[in-house]
Protein backbone atom coordinates (compact mmCIF):
# COMPACT_ATOMS: atom_id res chain seq x y z
CA UNK A 1 0.00 0.00 0.00
CA UNK A 2 1.26 3.46 -0.85
CA UNK A 3 1.85 5.86 2.04
CA UNK A 4 -0.18 9.06 1.88
CA UNK A 5 1.53 12.45 2.17
CA UNK A 6 -0.28 15.74 2.66
CA UNK A 7 1.44 18.33 0.48
CA UNK A 8 -1.08 21.15 0.33
CA UNK A 9 -3.82 22.69 2.47
CA UNK A 10 -6.42 25.35 1.82
CA UNK A 11 -9.32 26.73 3.82
CA UNK A 12 -12.04 29.35 3.90
CA UNK A 13 -14.50 30.05 6.72
CA UNK A 14 -15.74 32.86 8.91
CA UNK A 15 -12.21 32.87 10.35
CA UNK A 16 -10.64 33.93 7.04
CA UNK A 17 -10.04 33.17 3.39
CA UNK A 18 -6.86 31.10 3.76
CA UNK A 19 -5.63 28.39 6.09
CA UNK A 20 -3.14 30.86 7.57
CA UNK A 21 -5.97 33.24 8.53
CA UNK A 22 -8.03 30.34 9.89
CA UNK A 23 -5.08 29.09 11.91
CA UNK A 24 -4.17 32.49 13.33
CA UNK A 25 -7.76 33.13 14.41
CA UNK A 26 -8.20 29.66 15.90
CA UNK A 27 -4.97 29.72 17.86
CA UNK A 28 -5.65 33.25 19.14
CA UNK A 29 -9.14 32.21 20.24
CA UNK A 30 -10.78 34.77 17.95
CA UNK A 31 -14.44 34.00 17.26
CA UNK A 32 -15.90 33.56 13.81
CA UNK A 33 -19.39 33.32 15.29
CA UNK A 34 -21.53 36.45 15.49
CA UNK A 35 -25.20 37.24 15.85
CA UNK A 36 -26.57 37.34 12.33
CA UNK A 37 -29.84 38.58 10.93
CA UNK A 38 -31.08 36.37 8.11
CA UNK A 39 -33.21 37.96 5.44
CA UNK A 40 -36.21 35.91 4.40
CA UNK A 41 -36.66 37.46 0.98
CA UNK A 42 -39.74 39.13 -0.40
CA UNK A 43 -41.98 36.12 0.14
CA UNK A 44 -40.62 34.73 3.40
CA UNK A 45 -42.39 35.00 6.76
CA UNK A 46 -39.84 37.44 8.20
CA UNK A 47 -36.17 37.40 9.18
CA UNK A 48 -34.53 35.36 11.91
CA UNK A 49 -31.63 36.38 14.14
CA UNK A 50 -29.25 33.81 15.53
CA UNK A 51 -25.56 33.14 16.07
CA UNK A 52 -23.82 32.00 12.88
CA UNK A 53 -20.34 31.96 11.37
CA UNK A 54 -20.53 33.34 7.84
CA UNK A 55 -17.78 33.88 5.31
CA UNK A 56 -16.99 37.54 4.60
CA UNK A 57 -17.67 38.41 0.98
CA UNK A 58 -14.88 39.77 -1.17
CA UNK A 59 -12.62 36.71 -1.40
CA UNK A 60 -13.85 35.94 -4.93
CA UNK A 61 -11.80 38.61 -6.72
CA UNK A 62 -8.47 37.16 -5.59
CA UNK A 63 -9.46 33.71 -6.86
CA UNK A 64 -10.57 35.06 -10.26
CA UNK A 65 -7.34 37.07 -10.48
CA UNK A 66 -5.23 34.00 -9.69
CA UNK A 67 -7.12 31.99 -12.32
CA UNK A 68 -6.85 34.78 -14.88
CA UNK A 69 -10.55 34.68 -15.76
CA UNK A 70 -13.94 35.13 -14.10
CA UNK A 71 -15.04 31.80 -12.66
CA UNK A 72 -16.54 32.53 -9.24
CA UNK A 73 -19.63 34.42 -10.46
CA UNK A 74 -20.84 31.32 -12.29
CA UNK A 75 -20.82 29.13 -9.18
CA UNK A 76 -23.10 28.55 -6.22
CA UNK A 77 -21.46 29.60 -2.93
CA UNK A 78 -20.87 25.96 -1.97
CA UNK A 79 -18.75 25.47 -5.10
CA UNK A 80 -16.91 28.77 -4.55
CA UNK A 81 -16.14 27.55 -1.04
CA UNK A 82 -14.33 24.54 -2.52
CA UNK A 83 -12.66 26.18 -5.52
CA UNK A 84 -10.96 28.82 -3.36
CA UNK A 85 -9.27 26.34 -0.96
CA UNK A 86 -8.53 23.94 -3.87
CA UNK A 87 -6.50 26.70 -5.52
CA UNK A 88 -4.70 27.40 -2.24
CA UNK A 89 -3.91 23.71 -1.64
CA UNK A 90 -2.74 23.14 -5.21
CA UNK A 91 -0.47 26.18 -5.12
CA UNK A 92 1.04 25.16 -1.80
CA UNK A 93 1.64 21.62 -3.05
CA UNK A 94 3.31 22.86 -6.22
CA UNK A 95 0.97 20.61 -8.23
CA UNK A 96 -0.86 23.37 -10.13
CA UNK A 97 -0.11 22.69 -13.78
CA UNK A 98 1.82 19.49 -12.91
CA UNK A 99 1.46 16.60 -15.35
CA UNK A 100 0.11 14.32 -12.61
CA UNK A 101 -3.18 16.26 -12.84
CA UNK A 102 -3.84 15.11 -16.38
CA UNK A 103 -4.83 11.53 -15.58
CA UNK A 104 -3.36 10.41 -12.27
CA UNK A 105 -5.17 12.77 -9.89
CA UNK A 106 -8.58 12.35 -8.26
CA UNK A 107 -10.94 15.03 -6.97
CA UNK A 108 -13.30 13.97 -4.17
CA UNK A 109 -15.21 16.55 -2.16
CA UNK A 110 -17.95 16.03 0.41
CA UNK A 111 -21.03 18.19 0.82
CA UNK A 112 -24.12 17.61 2.91
CA UNK A 113 -26.41 19.61 0.67
CA UNK A 114 -25.02 21.18 -2.49
CA UNK A 115 -26.26 24.41 -4.03
CA UNK A 116 -28.94 25.58 -1.64
CA UNK A 117 -28.67 29.28 -2.56
CA UNK A 118 -29.25 28.40 -6.21
CA UNK A 119 -32.18 26.11 -5.43
CA UNK A 120 -33.80 28.53 -3.01
CA UNK A 121 -33.58 31.38 -5.51
CA UNK A 122 -35.21 29.15 -8.10
CA UNK A 123 -37.93 27.96 -5.75
CA UNK A 124 -38.65 31.51 -4.62
CA UNK A 125 -39.31 32.38 -8.25
CA UNK A 126 -41.50 29.34 -8.71
CA UNK A 127 -43.48 29.15 -5.45
CA UNK A 128 -43.15 32.77 -4.32
CA UNK A 129 -43.33 34.76 -7.52
CA UNK A 130 -45.34 32.11 -9.38
CA UNK A 131 -42.91 32.38 -12.29
CA UNK A 132 -42.89 29.31 -14.51
CA UNK A 133 -39.29 29.98 -15.63
CA UNK A 134 -36.24 28.99 -13.65
CA UNK A 135 -32.74 30.26 -14.31
CA UNK A 136 -31.22 27.77 -16.75
CA UNK A 137 -28.19 27.34 -14.53
CA UNK A 138 -30.29 26.13 -11.59
CA UNK A 139 -29.45 22.47 -12.17
CA UNK A 140 -25.77 22.70 -13.20
CA UNK A 141 -25.02 25.15 -10.37
CA UNK A 142 -27.09 23.42 -7.74
CA UNK A 143 -26.11 19.80 -8.24
CA UNK A 144 -23.94 18.24 -5.56
CA UNK A 145 -21.12 17.53 -8.03
CA UNK A 146 -20.91 21.16 -9.23
CA UNK A 147 -17.97 21.71 -6.87
CA UNK A 148 -15.82 18.79 -8.01
CA UNK A 149 -16.62 19.59 -11.64
CA UNK A 150 -15.64 23.24 -11.20
CA UNK A 151 -12.30 22.22 -9.71
CA UNK A 152 -11.64 19.52 -12.32
CA UNK A 153 -12.43 21.91 -15.19
CA UNK A 154 -10.51 24.83 -13.71
CA UNK A 155 -7.32 22.84 -13.14
CA UNK A 156 -7.80 20.31 -15.98
CA UNK A 157 -7.83 17.27 -13.71
CA UNK A 158 -8.91 14.21 -15.65
CA UNK A 159 -8.76 11.33 -13.15
CA UNK A 160 -11.63 10.00 -10.99
CA UNK A 161 -13.84 12.94 -9.96
CA UNK A 162 -16.93 12.65 -7.75
CA UNK A 163 -18.67 14.00 -4.66
CA UNK A 164 -19.45 12.18 -1.42
CA UNK A 165 -22.37 12.94 0.86
CA UNK A 166 -22.78 11.85 4.46
CA UNK A 167 -24.07 14.99 6.19
CA UNK A 168 -21.53 16.17 8.79
CA UNK A 169 -18.99 13.49 7.83
CA UNK A 170 -19.03 14.20 4.07
CA UNK A 171 -15.54 15.65 3.77
CA UNK A 172 -14.11 12.94 6.02
CA UNK A 173 -15.52 10.29 3.70
CA UNK A 174 -14.06 12.26 0.77
CA UNK A 175 -10.62 12.24 2.40
CA UNK A 176 -10.91 8.49 3.02
CA UNK A 177 -11.91 7.85 -0.60
CA UNK A 178 -9.03 9.87 -2.01
CA UNK A 179 -6.61 8.18 0.38
CA UNK A 180 -7.85 4.72 -0.59
CA UNK A 181 -7.33 5.44 -4.29
CA UNK A 182 -3.76 6.57 -3.64
CA UNK A 183 -3.08 3.64 -1.32
CA UNK A 184 -4.28 1.21 -4.00
CA UNK A 185 -2.22 2.90 -6.69
CA UNK A 186 -5.23 3.99 -8.75
CA UNK A 187 -3.99 7.58 -8.68
CA UNK A 188 -0.84 9.37 -7.53
CA UNK A 189 -2.57 12.42 -6.08
CA UNK A 190 -5.99 13.48 -4.85
CA UNK A 191 -7.60 16.78 -3.98
CA UNK A 192 -9.95 15.95 -1.13
CA UNK A 193 -12.06 17.89 1.33
CA UNK A 194 -15.47 19.45 1.37
CA UNK A 195 -17.57 22.57 1.66
CA UNK A 196 -20.98 23.80 2.63
CA UNK A 197 -23.08 26.91 2.10
CA UNK A 198 -26.10 26.39 4.32
CA UNK A 199 -26.66 29.93 5.52
CA UNK A 200 -29.59 30.50 3.22
CA UNK A 201 -32.93 31.72 4.53
CA UNK A 202 -34.85 28.50 4.01
CA UNK A 203 -32.06 26.23 5.15
CA UNK A 204 -31.49 28.12 8.39
CA UNK A 205 -35.20 27.78 9.19
CA UNK A 206 -34.96 24.04 8.54
CA UNK A 207 -31.97 23.74 10.88
CA UNK A 208 -33.78 25.74 13.51
CA UNK A 209 -36.68 23.28 13.32
CA UNK A 210 -34.43 20.46 14.58
CA UNK A 211 -34.03 22.37 17.86
CA UNK A 212 -30.33 21.52 17.95
CA UNK A 213 -29.13 25.10 17.39
CA UNK A 214 -27.65 27.15 20.18
CA UNK A 215 -29.30 30.53 20.78
CA UNK A 216 -26.00 31.80 22.20
CA UNK A 217 -22.73 30.18 21.07
CA UNK A 218 -21.03 26.87 20.32
CA UNK A 219 -19.38 25.67 23.55
CA UNK A 220 -18.25 22.06 23.04
CA UNK A 221 -17.87 19.88 26.17
CA UNK A 222 -18.94 22.76 28.45
CA UNK A 223 -21.55 21.88 31.11
CA UNK A 224 -23.92 24.55 29.78
CA UNK A 225 -23.53 23.67 26.09
CA UNK A 226 -26.84 24.19 24.35
CA UNK A 227 -26.40 23.31 20.71
CA UNK A 228 -24.52 23.79 17.50
CA UNK A 229 -23.90 26.95 15.48
CA UNK A 230 -24.05 26.92 11.69
CA UNK A 231 -20.92 27.91 9.82
CA UNK A 232 -20.00 27.90 6.16
CA UNK A 233 -16.92 27.53 4.01
CA UNK A 234 -14.69 24.68 3.00
CA UNK A 235 -11.24 23.13 3.08
CA UNK A 236 -9.06 21.07 0.77
CA UNK A 237 -6.12 18.76 1.34
CA UNK A 238 -3.75 17.84 -1.46
CA UNK A 239 -2.92 14.18 -0.82
CA UNK A 240 -0.13 12.48 -2.69
CA UNK A 241 1.58 9.12 -2.82
CA UNK A 242 4.54 9.45 -0.46
CA UNK A 243 7.11 8.36 -3.06
CA UNK A 244 5.61 10.68 -5.68
CA UNK A 245 5.88 13.63 -3.30
CA UNK A 246 9.44 12.70 -2.32
CA UNK A 247 10.55 12.19 -5.92
CA UNK A 248 9.55 15.72 -6.90
CA UNK A 249 11.01 17.23 -3.73
CA UNK A 250 7.67 18.40 -2.35
CA UNK A 251 7.37 19.74 1.18
CA UNK A 252 5.44 17.15 3.19
CA UNK A 253 3.06 18.71 5.72
CA UNK A 254 1.89 15.48 7.33
CA UNK A 255 0.91 11.90 6.63
CA UNK A 256 -2.49 10.25 6.69
CA UNK A 257 -1.77 7.04 8.58
CA UNK A 258 -5.24 5.69 9.35
CA UNK A 259 -8.86 6.06 8.38
CA UNK A 260 -11.83 4.23 9.81
CA UNK A 261 -15.48 4.31 8.81
CA UNK A 262 -18.60 2.88 10.44
CA UNK A 263 -22.35 3.20 10.60
CA UNK A 264 -24.41 3.11 13.80
CA UNK A 265 -27.48 1.69 12.04
CA UNK A 266 -29.35 3.14 15.01
CA UNK A 267 -30.99 6.57 14.74
CA UNK A 268 -31.24 9.37 12.19
CA UNK A 269 -30.13 12.09 14.64
CA UNK A 270 -28.96 10.46 17.90
CA UNK A 271 -25.31 9.38 18.10
CA UNK A 272 -24.09 5.99 19.29
CA UNK A 273 -20.74 5.74 21.12
CA UNK A 274 -20.36 2.16 19.94
CA UNK A 275 -20.41 3.12 16.25
CA UNK A 276 -18.10 6.09 16.79
CA UNK A 277 -15.66 3.88 18.72
CA UNK A 278 -15.50 1.37 15.86
CA UNK A 279 -14.45 4.09 13.40
CA UNK A 280 -11.83 5.43 15.81
CA UNK A 281 -10.50 1.95 16.61
CA UNK A 282 -10.08 1.17 12.91
CA UNK A 283 -8.15 4.38 12.31
CA UNK A 284 -6.00 3.96 15.41
CA UNK A 285 -5.31 0.30 14.63
CA UNK A 286 -4.23 1.07 11.07
CA UNK A 287 -2.00 3.83 12.45
CA UNK A 288 -0.67 1.50 15.21
CA UNK A 289 -1.68 4.22 17.65
CA UNK A 290 -3.99 2.45 20.11
CA UNK A 291 -1.56 2.83 23.01
CA UNK A 292 0.06 6.09 21.98
CA UNK A 293 -0.13 9.02 24.38
CA UNK A 294 0.99 11.68 21.90
CA UNK A 295 -2.31 12.14 20.08
CA UNK A 296 -4.05 15.49 19.67
CA UNK A 297 -7.79 14.88 19.43
CA UNK A 298 -9.66 17.28 17.16
CA UNK A 299 -13.12 16.36 18.32
CA UNK A 300 -16.27 16.33 16.26
CA UNK A 301 -17.41 18.49 19.21
CA UNK A 302 -20.58 20.10 17.93
CA UNK A 303 -21.62 21.55 21.28
CA UNK A 304 -24.87 19.62 21.52
CA UNK A 305 -25.54 17.91 24.87
CA UNK A 306 -25.74 14.42 23.31
CA UNK A 307 -22.84 14.59 20.87
CA UNK A 308 -20.13 15.69 23.24
CA UNK A 309 -21.05 13.18 25.95
CA UNK A 310 -21.18 10.35 23.37
CA UNK A 311 -17.83 11.40 21.90
CA UNK A 312 -16.28 11.37 25.38
CA UNK A 313 -17.61 7.86 25.95
CA UNK A 314 -16.34 6.58 22.61
CA UNK A 315 -12.87 8.07 23.16
CA UNK A 316 -12.67 6.31 26.54
CA UNK A 317 -13.92 3.08 25.00
CA UNK A 318 -11.11 3.11 22.41
CA UNK A 319 -8.18 4.57 24.36
CA UNK A 320 -9.09 3.48 27.91
CA UNK A 321 -7.76 5.54 30.81
CA UNK A 322 -5.26 7.05 28.36
CA UNK A 323 -8.13 8.92 26.67
CA UNK A 324 -8.28 11.35 29.58
CA UNK A 325 -4.64 12.32 29.05
CA UNK A 326 -4.98 13.25 25.38
CA UNK A 327 -5.38 16.97 24.67
CA UNK A 328 -8.77 17.60 23.07
CA UNK A 329 -9.67 20.64 21.00
CA UNK A 330 -12.94 21.43 19.21
CA UNK A 331 -12.65 24.24 16.69
CA UNK A 332 -16.32 24.30 15.71
CA UNK A 333 -16.45 26.68 18.66
CA UNK A 334 -14.50 29.11 16.44
CA UNK A 335 -15.69 28.50 12.87
CA UNK A 336 -19.10 26.97 13.51
CA UNK A 337 -20.31 23.74 11.96
CA UNK A 338 -19.53 23.57 8.25
CA UNK A 339 -21.52 20.31 7.98
CA UNK A 340 -19.94 18.64 4.92
CA UNK A 341 -16.87 20.87 5.15
CA UNK A 342 -16.15 20.53 8.86
CA UNK A 343 -13.86 17.52 8.98
CA UNK A 344 -11.56 18.85 6.26
CA UNK A 345 -11.32 22.30 7.87
CA UNK A 346 -10.70 20.84 11.32
CA UNK A 347 -8.11 18.42 9.93
CA UNK A 348 -6.31 21.27 8.14
CA UNK A 349 -6.23 23.34 11.35
CA UNK A 350 -5.20 20.21 13.29
CA UNK A 351 -2.28 19.53 10.93
CA UNK A 352 -1.08 23.09 11.52
CA UNK A 353 -1.41 22.46 15.25
CA UNK A 354 0.86 19.39 14.97
CA UNK A 355 3.38 21.33 12.89
CA UNK A 356 3.43 24.31 15.27
CA UNK A 357 3.27 22.24 18.48
CA UNK A 358 0.31 24.33 19.65
CA UNK A 359 -3.34 23.31 20.11
CA UNK A 360 -5.99 26.00 19.55
CA UNK A 361 -8.40 26.45 22.45
CA UNK A 362 -12.05 25.45 22.69
CA UNK A 363 -13.88 28.78 22.69
CA UNK A 364 -16.86 29.83 24.83
CA UNK A 365 -16.14 27.15 27.46
CA UNK A 366 -17.54 28.04 30.87
CA UNK A 367 -17.79 25.00 33.16
CA UNK A 368 -16.70 21.37 33.30
CA UNK A 369 -19.20 18.59 32.76
CA UNK A 370 -18.50 15.24 34.50
CA UNK A 371 -19.84 13.52 31.36
CA UNK A 372 -17.01 15.14 29.35
CA UNK A 373 -14.04 14.54 31.66
CA UNK A 374 -11.32 14.87 29.04
CA UNK A 375 -8.13 16.93 28.93
CA UNK A 376 -9.83 19.84 27.18
CA UNK A 377 -7.75 22.66 25.73
CA UNK A 378 -9.55 25.64 27.27
CA UNK A 379 -8.56 29.22 27.95
CA UNK A 380 -5.47 29.95 25.86
CA UNK A 381 -3.83 27.88 23.15
CA UNK A 382 -1.62 25.17 24.65
CA UNK A 383 1.83 23.88 23.75
CA UNK A 384 1.64 20.20 22.84
CA UNK A 385 4.07 17.41 22.08
CA UNK A 386 1.57 15.48 19.99
CA UNK A 387 2.86 13.59 16.96
CA UNK A 388 -0.54 12.31 15.85
CA UNK A 389 -3.85 13.99 15.10
CA UNK A 390 -7.15 12.17 15.50
CA UNK A 391 -9.89 13.90 13.50
CA UNK A 392 -13.40 12.74 14.29
CA UNK A 393 -16.49 13.29 12.14
CA UNK A 394 -19.86 11.91 13.22
CA UNK A 395 -22.87 12.58 11.03
CA UNK A 396 -26.63 12.51 11.38
CA UNK A 397 -27.78 9.03 10.49
CA UNK A 398 -24.91 7.55 12.50
CA UNK A 399 -22.24 7.79 9.81
CA UNK A 400 -18.83 7.93 11.45
CA UNK A 401 -15.32 8.60 10.18
CA UNK A 402 -12.09 8.86 12.12
CA UNK A 403 -8.88 10.03 10.45
CA UNK A 404 -5.40 9.69 11.97
CA UNK A 405 -2.65 11.95 10.68
CA UNK A 406 1.02 11.93 11.67
CA UNK A 407 3.23 14.97 12.00
CA UNK A 408 5.70 15.53 9.17
CA UNK A 409 8.46 16.02 11.73
CA UNK A 410 10.81 13.03 11.94
CA UNK B 1 -43.27 44.68 -16.85
CA UNK B 2 -43.46 46.69 -20.04
CA UNK B 3 -40.66 45.81 -22.43
CA UNK B 4 -37.68 48.16 -22.47
CA UNK B 5 -35.24 48.36 -25.36
CA UNK B 6 -31.77 47.83 -23.87
CA UNK B 7 -28.67 49.70 -25.01
CA UNK B 8 -25.60 47.90 -26.36
CA UNK B 9 -23.80 48.61 -23.09
CA UNK B 10 -26.62 47.10 -21.05
CA UNK B 11 -26.60 43.97 -23.20
CA UNK B 12 -22.81 43.69 -23.00
CA UNK B 13 -23.17 43.82 -19.20
CA UNK B 14 -25.69 40.98 -19.19
CA UNK B 15 -23.65 38.83 -21.60
CA UNK B 16 -20.45 39.41 -19.65
CA UNK B 17 -22.13 38.42 -16.39
CA UNK B 18 -24.07 35.40 -17.63
CA UNK B 19 -21.47 33.91 -19.98
CA UNK B 20 -18.55 34.81 -17.68
CA UNK B 21 -16.66 36.68 -20.38
CA UNK B 22 -14.41 39.65 -19.72
CA UNK B 23 -16.51 42.74 -20.52
CA UNK B 24 -13.58 44.37 -22.37
CA UNK B 25 -13.44 41.61 -24.99
CA UNK B 26 -17.09 42.05 -26.03
CA UNK B 27 -17.69 43.90 -29.31
CA UNK B 28 -20.54 43.87 -31.82
CA UNK B 29 -18.24 42.18 -34.34
CA UNK B 30 -17.17 39.37 -32.00
CA UNK B 31 -18.08 35.89 -33.21
CA UNK B 32 -20.22 33.89 -30.74
CA UNK B 33 -18.27 30.72 -31.34
CA UNK B 34 -14.90 32.45 -30.87
CA UNK B 35 -16.15 33.88 -27.58
CA UNK B 36 -16.93 30.34 -26.42
CA UNK B 37 -20.60 31.15 -25.79
CA UNK B 38 -22.33 27.79 -25.36
CA UNK B 39 -26.05 27.17 -25.82
CA UNK B 40 -26.60 27.20 -22.04
CA UNK B 41 -24.92 30.62 -21.90
CA UNK B 42 -27.35 31.92 -24.52
CA UNK B 43 -30.31 30.61 -22.49
CA UNK B 44 -28.88 32.27 -19.37
CA UNK B 45 -28.48 35.56 -21.24
CA UNK B 46 -32.07 35.35 -22.51
CA UNK B 47 -33.30 34.61 -18.99
CA UNK B 48 -31.59 37.76 -17.70
CA UNK B 49 -32.85 39.78 -20.66
CA UNK B 50 -36.40 38.80 -19.74
CA UNK B 51 -35.76 39.60 -16.07
CA UNK B 52 -34.22 43.00 -16.66
CA UNK B 53 -35.94 44.29 -19.78
CA UNK B 54 -39.18 42.31 -19.94
CA UNK B 55 -38.39 40.93 -23.38
CA UNK B 56 -39.21 37.31 -24.09
CA UNK B 57 -36.84 35.81 -26.68
CA UNK B 58 -36.60 32.08 -27.33
CA UNK B 59 -33.21 30.55 -28.05
CA UNK B 60 -34.57 29.10 -31.30
CA UNK B 61 -35.01 32.64 -32.64
CA UNK B 62 -31.24 33.19 -32.45
CA UNK B 63 -29.96 30.16 -34.34
CA UNK B 64 -28.95 32.28 -37.37
CA UNK B 65 -26.91 34.73 -35.28
CA UNK B 66 -23.16 34.46 -35.80
CA UNK B 67 -21.96 37.67 -34.13
CA UNK B 68 -22.82 39.45 -30.89
CA UNK B 69 -24.15 42.40 -32.89
CA UNK B 70 -26.64 40.16 -34.71
CA UNK B 71 -27.78 38.66 -31.42
CA UNK B 72 -28.20 42.05 -29.79
CA UNK B 73 -30.09 43.46 -32.77
CA UNK B 74 -32.50 40.54 -32.62
CA UNK B 75 -33.15 41.19 -28.92
CA UNK B 76 -33.69 44.91 -29.56
CA UNK B 77 -36.01 44.23 -32.48
CA UNK B 78 -38.14 41.99 -30.27
CA UNK B 79 -38.29 44.72 -27.63
CA UNK B 80 -39.38 47.33 -30.14
CA UNK B 81 -41.96 45.02 -31.69
CA UNK B 82 -43.36 44.22 -28.23
CA UNK B 83 -43.43 47.90 -27.25
CA UNK B 84 -45.35 48.93 -30.37
CA UNK B 85 -47.74 45.97 -30.21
Amino acid sequence: MNRIAVTGLGAISALGASLEENWQAAVAGRPGIARTRMGDGEHGPGGLELPMARVADGYQAAVDAALGRPVMAGLDPFARFILAPALEALEQSGLRGHEVLTERTAVVFGHGFGGLATLEAGYERYFGMKSPRMHPSTVPRGMMSAGVSAVAMTFEIRGPVFATSSACASSAHAIAQGASMIAMGQVDAALVGGSEAISTAGSVRAWEAIKAMSPTACRPFSADRDGMVLGEGGAVLALEAWDHAKARGATILGELVGWGMSSDAFHITQPSPEGQARAMRQAATQAKALDRDDILVSAHGTGTPLNDAAETQSLVEVFGAQARKLPVTATKSAHGHLIGGSAALQAAIGLRALAEGVAPPIQNFTARDPACDLDLVIGDARKINSRLLLQNAFAFGGLNVALMFASAKA
Amino acid sequence: MAPVTPSDDELFDVISKEALIDRATLTREANLEDLGIASLDVISVLFEVEERFGILVEAEELTDCKTLGQLMDKVKAKAQAAASA
